[in-house]
């Protein structure tokens, strides 16, 4: 029974790291820019939306104020801080720094706002229900993976069938080729950083109404996205959202053996076994090297 | 390790029936061929025939699909790259790749030095080292240039140093990709006298050339590559003058 | 006062330590580490054991915490240095988080939360070295001879292989050099230099806990590359100095308040660093453009 309650937490939990490293492969896999700032892009998400709902705004206008704040901090990064470093060098350290820089400043602003404790949005959604006998699960659990699957499905239809979404994923091969079709480079790695930032509203939003927030948690984003990215196989955004999944089980289903202290461990040992032994990844088509 | 002067003609490189694929596509196709000593080799052919990426599997930077590849009678399948080239394969590469960080000397030098760690050298070694440099540097025209950092080098010097990298080393074999492209008649005379110099020391070399003046001026061999198959290898007249290969190379295909 | 001044002599010498350690690395070598911390800490950690249960001699103590740091940065650096960059990034990060949770849980060895207290002073030769002043000379002495021994590492073959790399691992492969092996040692030289950082603050302090080896502090020690340069051996010590003395220099000015000091010092040195990156990313002493 515990063993089914940690499964359905760990779809949920996965469900949340698949949406959200997606984010961070999109940008990556398409512009090549080590996006390190997309935890703080999560930070802004979560935190207009506690503000805004706690405010008494209600729930559409706090999604809406997530979204623009989330979409808001992605473009004007891509604007006013990669851009002019790709315009004279972007070397991988130069843009690496730069985007850490921008998410420990987004940290310490809003932790400075917000304060740095753990603040949770108040909803009767999080209230479990038995489902079972022994298994309890919330309605944020359903709608976390139903968010999921739909914002997946969606992206992965955009990726295949849209001019914008193709030439995402011709970017990163060959920005020649994209100009060849009358879009414009620049413009398309606009629509990567939107998108890949406004692809973790929703799962910003249910995280702080289930464990919660707090300024540093963009760490923690930020190791699983990178981690979600490498397992699944740079390059392959299905891959991510697998290895999403995969890491939000595993580490729900290690509290079978661990305690809860340990379970970034499980992330780690995860990431670290693959790197070792299949750095390509589970789906990922581009070389290791 | 010094160069002992190998009969004149001996295979230090045999090539037979090389294969690899990206993907269903064949990029180099049933190639077979011998790299022989002191003699020059140039490979043509139009973009995307395969030449680089030839370069790549007999350096090792690529695993093959088939055939066989064999320096000095040693089978070299699964050697990493860094041994093949202190067993004596060098190559340049079409986008120079220099050491930009570092000056004129230093990435001479640094061609020189393969050892992991930090172990120094006798003052003998280190003095015929010094000289060993200053000629190739006078050589190439760099030696006044000798403290500018790589990055700061006009095309030509950059291309230079690219070659004078390569000189400092003991390599038998100096595989040359484009080493000549881009440089106005005056620069690439020089680069030829250095070429020539150095083959008749003994020195091997395979070139992927466009520049249709380098390959006659130069050339002991010319081995046509399209698509993956070699069509031609032979003396350059008879390879230059063969009215098909011409209109392959220059886009009329059948 | 004059306490006041050997204290703070003593942490620049002690973070311009893991400063000029991690830019071995990251500026020779292009190798990106968020981990630089778990080596401070390790050192701590491993030179208060043996100064506690085996030896307070420096030359016990000391070498025991190269030794720990070295051998667990062979564990990160073997695999996760054959492939590429960012993978090296995302294991560091992983691994310092990690190393937290460790440091935290290791009761026997760390303390747990609580840390290590009573830390016996090192012993040089019989002499105690802990007053201020007197640790003052011991660690800048120490700084100096990391200096030395970087600065002939950078001016060898090495230090030119680890800057070929930086500059084209396929180039420098194709000149002979083995690049994982050559990074690998670099790594380790790097982490058991950071221990000896450790060992010094250890000894110093006489108490170390967690707090001081969290991701923040690797952070705030690259920081500290950034914004001192990147181009040169010293410049990190710049580096270390300005970041050390921020926070006075924002306690300077009364309106700020006190609670947020901290705050305020990493949304500083966070947007500096990026706004160097997009306007001089040779950093305060580097080379203008770069690299």
């Amino acid at each position: 029974m515990l063993a089914i309650q940690l499964a359905i937490t760990g779809l949920q939990t996965g469900a949340l790291y698949a949406l959200t490293a997606v984010g961070f492969s999109l940008i990556f896999g398409s512009t090549r820019i080590f996006h390190f700032a997309h935890g703080a892009t999560f930070v802004i998400a979560a935190y207009f939306f506690y503000a805004a709902f706690g405010a008494g705004w209600g729930l559409i206008p706090g999604i809406l104020a997530s979204a623009l704040g989330a979409v808001a901090f992605g473009l004007v990064l891509d604007r006013l801080v990669y851009v002019p470093i790709q315009r004279h060098e972007g070397s991988f350290f130069t843009v690496f720094v730069a985007s850490f820089g921008v998410g420990i400043a987004v940290q310490n602003v809003i932790g400075m706002i917000f304060g740095r404790g753990f603040v949770t949005v108040n909803t009767s959604l999080s209230r479990s229900v038995e489902l079972v006998p022994g298994v309890y699960v919330s309605p944020l659990a359903w709608i976390a993976i139903a968010c999921a699957a739909v914002f997946l499905a969606a992206l992965q239809f955009f990726m295949r069938r849209t001019h914008t979404g193709m030439a995402l994923r011709a970017l990163s091969d060959n920005p020649e080729l994209v100009r060849t079709f009358g879009l414009n480079p620049r413009r398309i790695q606009a629509a990567a950083f939107a998108i890949g930032s406004v692809i973790v509203v929703p799962a910003a939003i249910i995280t702080s109404a289930t464990t919660g927030l707090n300024p540093a948690i963009g760490h923690h984003v930020m190791l699983i996205s990178l981690a979600a990215t490498i397992v699944g196989g740079i390059g392959s955004i299905s891959g991510t959202m697998l290895a999403g999944v995969l890491l939000g089980l595993a580490e729900s289903l290690a509290l079978l053996v661990v305690d809860s202290q340990w379970t970034e461990a499980v992330t780690f040992g995860i990431l670290f076994a693959f790197i070792i032994i299949r750095p390509s990844g589970l789906l990922g088509r581009a070389a290791a090297h | 390790m010094s160069r002992t002067d190998p009969a004149q003609g001996e295979p230090l490189m045999r090539i037979r029936n090389l294969d690899k694929s990206f993907g269903g596509v064949k990029a180099v196709d049933d190639v077979t061929m011998d790299l022989r000593a002191g003699i020059v080799t140039t490979l043509v052919g139009p973009n995307g025939a395969g030449k680089t990426t030839f370069f790549n599997l007999i350096t090792g930077n690529l695993a093959r699909d088939g055939g066989e590849v064999t320096w000095l009678g040693r089978d070299i399948a699964g050697v990493k790259p860094h041994r093949i080239a202190r067993a004596g394969v060098m190559r340049t590469y079409q986008d120079l790749r220099l050491f930009d960080g570092m000056t004129v000397w230093e990435n001479v030098l640094n061609a020189t030095e393969y050892g992991a760690l930090p172990i120094p050298e006798g003052r003998a070694a280190r003095l015929r080292k010094r000289e060993r440099i200053e000629r190739v540097l006078e050589r190439t025209g760099l030696a006044d240039k000798r403290d500018t950092r790589a990055l700061d080098l006009a095309y030509a010097e950059r291309k230079f140093l690219s070659l004078a990298r390569i000189m400092a080393t003991e390599a038998r074999l100096w595989l040359l990709d484009e080493p000549a492209s881009g440089l106005d008649p005056n620069s690439y005379e020089r680069f030829l006298t250095i070429l020539r110099e150095d083959v008749a020391q003994g020195v091997t070399v395979c070139i992927i050339e466009h520049n249709l003046d380098i390959v006659i001026g130069i050339s002991d061999r010319i081995a046509f590559l399209d698509r993956g198959r070699l069509l031609a290898d032979g003396d350059p007249q008879s390879v230059l003058n063969d009215p098909e290969l011409a209109k392959i190379y220059f886009g009329d295909r059948a | 006062m004059e306490a006041y001044i050997f204290n703070l002599v003593n942490l620049i010498a002690i973070y311009s330590i893991l400063a000029v350690t991690l830019n071995f690395i990251m500026g020779y070598a292009g190798i990106y580490s968020l981990a630089h911390a778990v080596f401070f800490g390790l050192g701590a950690y491993s030179s208060a054991w043996v100064a506690q249960h085996v030896s307070p001699s420096i030359f016990v103590s000391y070498p025991a915490a190269m030794v720990a740091a070295g051998a667990v940065s062979l564990l990160l650096a073997l695999p996760a240095l054959r492939v590429r960059g960012e993978y090296f990034v995302a294991a560091s990060l992983g691994l310092q988080v990690l190393s937290v949770t460790i440091f935290s849980e290791w009761k026997s060895f760390t303390g747990g939360i609580g840390g290590v207290l009573a830390i016996p002073p090192v012993d040089i030769l019989g002499l105690e070295v802990f007053r201020p002043a007197q640790f003052a000379v011991l660690s800048v002495i120490v700084l100096v001879v990391v200096l030395l021994v970087i600065n002939a590492l950078v001016h060898s073959s090495f230090g030119r292989n680890l800057r070929a790399i930086r500059d084209s691992e396929s180039a420098a492969a194709s000149f002979g050099k083995n690049v994982p092996m050559i990074k690998t040692i670099s790594v380790v030289i790097s982490a058991a230099l950071a221990a000896v950082a450790g060992a010094l603050y250890a000894s110093y302090l006489s108490f170390i806990n967690v707090e001081s080896f969290t991701l923040d502090t690797s952070v705030l020690v690259m920081a500290m590359v950034i914004i001192g340069g990147t181009g040169t051996v010293a410049g990190p010590i710049v580096g270390a100095a300005l970041l050390l003395l921020l926070p006075s220099v924002i306690s300077y000015f009364d309106f700020l308040p006190r609670t947020e000091i901290g705050s305020l010092q990493q949304i500083i040195y966070g947007l500096g660093m990026t706004l160097l990156m997009i306007f001089r990313p040779g950093g305060i002493v580097g080379r203008r453009s770069g690299t």
